[in-house]
C-alpha cells in the first residue's frame, strides 16, 4: 500500500475527487496553474498550456460538479491575452486579476471575459515588478504579489497603485528567493511560497514575519522548492510541495501531520473521453497503473510520471467553501480533499 | 601563450565542447591541454541550469508530451560544465536514433538522452545493453512485438547494422538468432503505452512514461547460433559477443573519427570507401580492446593523438545545426535562465534539418557536407549573424567591448575584422574571405558616414558579419 493510499485516524485531509480532463483547448485544462471561485461556486482556472502549443492559454470556468461554462482569455500580448499567465484572484467586486511572468504585468478582466485594464512596469524599483507570480487579496481589497525576480512581495491597490513592499533577496526571517504564491489568511496573515529557501513564510499583513513552516528535504514535514500555501481557519497551512510532487499538512504550531502523494481518480469529463473511445478504454483497464514506486529510484519526478494517480507539479493549493483543491498541472487536472474537522 | 596553443584548444573544444570563447580559451590554456582533456572526460556530477528552475518556467518540460523536447536539451547542452558529456549524448543520439514521430511521447525520449548523457562515455557492452533496455528504443524498434514464437527482426537487425557492426559482418540468420535472444525485453502496460503512442493521445491525464519490463515467459530460451557461437543466448550474451568482434570496434571507431575529428562519408558509403585515416582507426581500435570496451579511454587517445591535433583535421567538420546553435547561444549569453524565447530559438535547428529527437529515419541524420543545402545554409547564417549581432544580449556585448578601443574611438576596418576572427576563433579564415569581410566594413562605414556611427554599433556589425563567413560553418 503506497503512502497516498493509508488514511491515519489524524489526517486532515481526505481525498474527495478529481475535476478536468486534458484538452488543449475548450472544456478542459492545459497546464492548469492556478484557480480561484466566486461566491456562487464557480471555480476559473487558469492555463498556462505548453511552450509549443499556446492554444491551452485560456481560463477555464466551471464548477465543483464539472458544469462546463465556458472559456476566456488567449494566447498574446494584447488586452486580454497572456503569454506566460501565472495566478489568479478575483476582488470583492468578481473582477478577475492574473499575473503575467512574461510580460510583467496584471491583467483585469471580469468574469465574463471581458478586458478591463492591465498595470505593471517592468523593473526593480518599488512598485516595478519582474515575474510577477502569486497574487491574493487581503480584506482591504489590496492585491499582494510574489515579484519573484526581485525577490519581494509588493502590495498595489486594485487599480495598480503601489503602496508598499516588503522582503528581499535572501535566506534569513523575512527574506526571499524567488517567492511563488500568496496567500491572505482569514485573520489577514500572509502565507508565503519561499521556493527557492524550500520553506513556507508566515508574516502579519504588514509583512513581518511571524514563523517559518518546513525545512529543506523529501522527507515527511520537508519540503522542496513549495509553490504555494494556504491556512483553514483552524491554523492547519495545507502546502503545495511542488518539487516533491506531493501536498503536506502542518498542524497551527507548525509541526508535519500529514503527507499526501495524490489519489487521482477518473473525473466526468475524463470518463466523457474514456465513453467514447472505447478502444484506450479497455486497454487502459488491462493496464497496471498503479505501479510501485520503488521501481523509478525515489525519483518524485520520475515516480509522477509513470504513477497516473499522483500530483505531478502541483502549482497551487486552494481552500474554497471547506474544499482543498490543489492544481495538478502536469497532469492537467484538480485533485478536490475534503477537510476533516 | 602562444597563438598556436590557443588554435588548438579552441579545436579541442569545438570538438568536445560546442566551441569557447577567448577568455575561457586563455583560461583552458593557462590550465594544459592534456589536463583541459581529462576535465572534459571527468564528468562526475556535472552542473547545468536549475533544473527546477527550468520546470517552474516551463512547467511541460516535466512532463514532455510535445515534440520541442529539444529545447530542454538545448537548455543543458548551453549551460553544462560537463559539455562533452552532452557531446556524447549527441553522439549516441545519432547513432541508436530515435524520434518522437513513432513514439509521441517526449518524456521517454528525453529520458534516453540522459541515458547516454550517463553511460555514454563508460563501456560500450553496458551502453548497448542500457539501450536494448531502453524502452524509447523498445517501442521505436518493435521489441515490444518481438515474441517467443513470433519473433519481430527489427531491434535485432539494427543492432546489428547500425548499431554495432555494420553491414557485411553477420548474417541474416544471426539477425534471427539474436532476435530470438532479445525475445521478452519490453515495456510494461504494453498495450496501453503503444496504443497512447499510435493515437498521439494525451487523455485523460497526459502522457505516461514508459518503464522495462523482462517478461520470462515470453522469452525464447532455446539454443541459438549467432556469429559462429552456440548457446541458450538472452539479451546481453548477444551484446556480449558483439562486443568482442574487431569489427564492432572498427565501426564505432569510425564513427568515433567521424564526429570527433573529420567528417567521413556516410555510413551506407562506408563498405565501399576506407576510412580517411586508417591509421587512426587501428590506433582506437587497439583502445577499445586495451580498455575493455571502454567509451572514455577511446576519447582520451583521441584527444590526446597527433592525428587529432593535427592542423590537418582542424575545421575538418562541418557543425551540425545543434552543434552550431549551442555554440551561438554559449557565445551571445542570452539564457543565463529559462526564457520563453527558447521554444522560437529551439525550433531554428528543425529549419536548419535537425530536429533533435525527432530524426527523419532509424538511420539518423547524414552529417557532414550533406547538413548543407540551400535552404538551411540561408538559416544557419540568419541564425548565427543575427544573434551574433544582437547587441543585448551579454556576450556580445562582452565580445563587442573587447572589439573597440577604449576611448570608443575608430577602429581600422581591418583591426575589427581581425578583432572579430580571433574572438570568434576561426582561425581558418581564408585571406579572400578576410579582405572579402574588410571591404564590407569599409563599405559599411561610408552608407552609415565615417565616424558618425556609435562605436558598439559598428563592433556589432562588424562581428555579425564575421560570423557570416563560411568559415564560421565549421567545426
Amino acid at each position: 500500500m503506497t503512502l497516498a493510499e493509508t488514511q491515519r485516524s489524524t489526517d486532515r485531509l481526505t481525498y474527495n475527487r478529481t475535476i478536468g480532463v486534458t484538452a488543449m483547448f475548450g472544456r478542459g485544462f492545459y497546464y492548469p496553474v492556478d484557480i480561484v471561485a466566486d461566491e456562487s461556486g464557480r471555480l476559473y482556472v487558469l492555463n498556462r498550456s505548453s511552450d509549443g502549443d499556446k492554444r491551452g492559454v485560456r481560463i477555464t470556468a466551471m464548477n465543483l460538479e464539472e458544469e462546463y461554462f465556458g472559456i476566456f482569455g488567449e494566447f498574446g500580448a494584447g488586452d486580454g491575452q497572456f503569454t506566460w499567465p501565472n495566478s489568479i484572484a478575483m476582488d470583492g467586486e468578481g473582477r478577475v486579476f492574473i499575473t503575467d511572468d512574461y510580460l510583467d504585468r496584471v491583467t483585469v478582466m471580469s468574469s465574463d471575459g471581458d478586458f478591463i485594464e492591465k498595470w505593471g512596469d517592468r523593473g526593480s524599483e518599488a512598485g516595478q515588478i519582474d515575474g510577477p507570480n502569486g497574487i491574493d487579496f487581503d480584506a482591504a481589497g489590496e492585491l499582494l504579489l510574489a515579484d519573484h525576480r526581485n525577490n519581494r512581495i509588493q502590495r498595489f491597490g486594485g487599480d495598480g497603485d503601489f503602496i508598499e513592499t516588503f522582503g528581499e533577496a535572501g535566506t534569513a526571517e523575512g527574506q526571499f528567493v524567488m517567492p511563488w504564491g500568496v496567500s491572505v489568511c482569514s485573520d489577514g496573515n500572509v502565507l508565503v511560497g519561499d521556493w527557492g529557501n524550500d520553506r513556507i513564510q508566515k508574516l502579519t499583513s504588514d509583512g513581518e514575519f511571524i514563523k517559518s513552516i518546513g525545512t529543506p528535504g523529501r522527507g515527511e514535514g520537508e519540503l522542496h522548492r513549495p509553490s504555494s500555501a494556504c491556512e483553514d481557519d483552524d491554523g492547519y497551512v495545507y502546502v503545495a510541495d511542488w518539487g516533491n510532487h506531493r501536498i503536506q499538512v502542518f498542524d497551527p504550531d507548525g509541526e508535519f501531520v500529514q503527507s499526501n502523494r495524490g489519489q487521482a481518480t477518473v473525473s466526468k469529463w475524463a470518463q466523457d473521453f474514456l465513453d467514447t473511445n472505447k478502444e484506450e478504454a479497455a486497454a487502459r483497464a488491462e493496464a497496471n497503473l498503479d505501479l510501485n514506486p520503488d521501481l523509478f529510484e525515489r525519483d518524485p519526478n520520475e515516480e509522477s510520471s509513470h504513477i497516473e494517480k499522483y500530483f505531478w507539479g502541483p502549482s497551487s493549493i486552494k481552500l474554497i467553501d471547506g474544499h482543498v483543491y490543489v492544481v495538478d498541472t502536469v497532469r492537467h487536472r484538480i485533485q478536490v480533499f475534503d477537510v476533516v474537522a | 601563450m602562444s597563438t598556436k596553443e590557443l588554435q588548438l584548444m579552441a579545436h579541442l573544444m569545438r570538438r568536445a565542447s560546442f566551441g569557447a570563447s577567448r577568455d575561457e580559451l586563455e583560461t583552458l590554456v593557462e590550465q594544459g591541454y592534456d589536463e583541459t582533456v581529462e576535465r572534459l572526460l571527468d564528468t562526475e556530477d556535472p552542473r547545468s541550469m536549475d533544473i527546477d528552475l527550468i520546470r517552474r518556467y516551463h512547467p511541460d518540460h516535466m512532463g514532455m508530451m510535445g515534440n520541442n523536447i529539444g529545447s530542454h536539451w538545448m537548455y543543458r547542452m548551453i549551460s553544462t560544465d560537463a559539455p562533452l558529456r552532452e557531446k556524447v549524448a549527441l553522439f549516441w543520439h545519432g547513432i541508436f536514433a530515435t524520434g518522437y514521430a513513432k513514439l509521441a511521447n517526449g518524456k521517454v525520449l528525453h529520458d534516453q538522452i540522459r541515458m547516454f548523457a550517463r553511460v555514454g562515455m563508460g563501456k560500450f557492452d553496458n551502453i548497448l545493453l542500457e539501450l536494448s533496455k531502453d524502452p524509447a528504443m523498445i517501442v521505436w524498434l518493435d521489441n515490444c512485438e518481438n515474441h517467443n514464437g513470433a519473433i519481430n527482426e527489427n531491434y535485432g537487425r539494427e543492432l546489428l547494422e547500425l548499431f554495432s557492426m555494420g553491414v557485411g559482418h553477420y548474417s541474416e540468420d544471426d539477425i534471427k538468432e539474436a532476435s530470438r535472444a532479445f525475445t521478452g525485453w519490453t515495456i510494461g502496460n504494453t498495450d496501453y503505452m503503444t496504443l497512447k503512442s499510435m493515437r498521439d493521445s494525451i487523455w485523460p491525464y497526459g502522457r505516461l512514461s514508459f518503464h522495462f519490463e523482462y517478461k520470462p515467459e515470453d522469452h525464447d530460451d532455446g539454443e541459438k547460433e549467432f556469429l559462429g557461437r552456440k548457446g541458450n543466448f538472452n539479451g546481453d550474451d548477444i551484446i556480449d559477443i558483439i562486443c568482442e568482434q574487431e569489427a564492432t570496434a572498427r565501426f564505432l571507431a569510425r564513427h568515433m573519427y567521424s564526429f570527433f575529428v573529420a567528417d567521413e562519408p556516410p555510413v551506407p558509403e562506408w563498405p565501399y570507401k576506407p576510412p580517411r585515416d586508417p591509421e587512426a582507426i587501428d590506433i582506437l581500435v587497439k583502445a577499445y580492446f586495451d580498455s575493455g570496451y571502454s567509451i572514455r579511454e577511446m576519447l582520451r587517445v583521441l584527444f590526446k593523438s597527433d592525428f587529432f591535433k593535427t592542423e590537418d583535421v582542424w575545421f575538418q567538420r562541418v557543425k551540425s545545426p545543434a552543434e552550431l546553435m549551442v555554440g551561438v547561444l554559449k557565445l551571445t549569453g542570452e539564457f543565463p535562465r529559462p526564457k520563453e524565447e527558447m521554444i522560437t530559438t529551439h525550433l531554428h535547428t528543425i529549419f536548419m534539418g535537425q530536429h533533435l529527437m525527432n530524426p527523419p529515419s532509424v538511420e539518423g541524420w547524414h552529417w557532414g557536407t550533406e547538413w548543407i543545402d540551400s535552404g538551411a545554409l540561408v538559416e544557419r547564417v540568419n541564425f548565427a549573424t543575427e544573434r551574433l549581432g544582437n547587441l543585448e544580449s551579454p556576450g556580445v556585448q562582452s565580445i563587442v567591448d573587447k572589439l573597440i578601443s577604449e576611448d570608443n574611438g575608430h577602429t581600422a576596418p581591418e583591426d575589427l575584422v581581425d578583432g572579430a576572427i580571433e574572438q570568434l576563433s576561426i582561425s581558418n579564415i581564408t585571406d579572400v574571405t578576410r579582405e572579402s569581410l574588410i571591404e564590407f566594413v569599409e563599405r559599411d562605414d561610408e552608407v552609415s558616414g565615417n565616424g558618425s556611427r556609435d562605436a558598439r554599433e559598428r563592433a556589432a556589425n562588424a562581428l555579425k558579419l564575421v560570423a557570416a563567413a563560411p568559415e564560421f560553418q565549421r567545426a
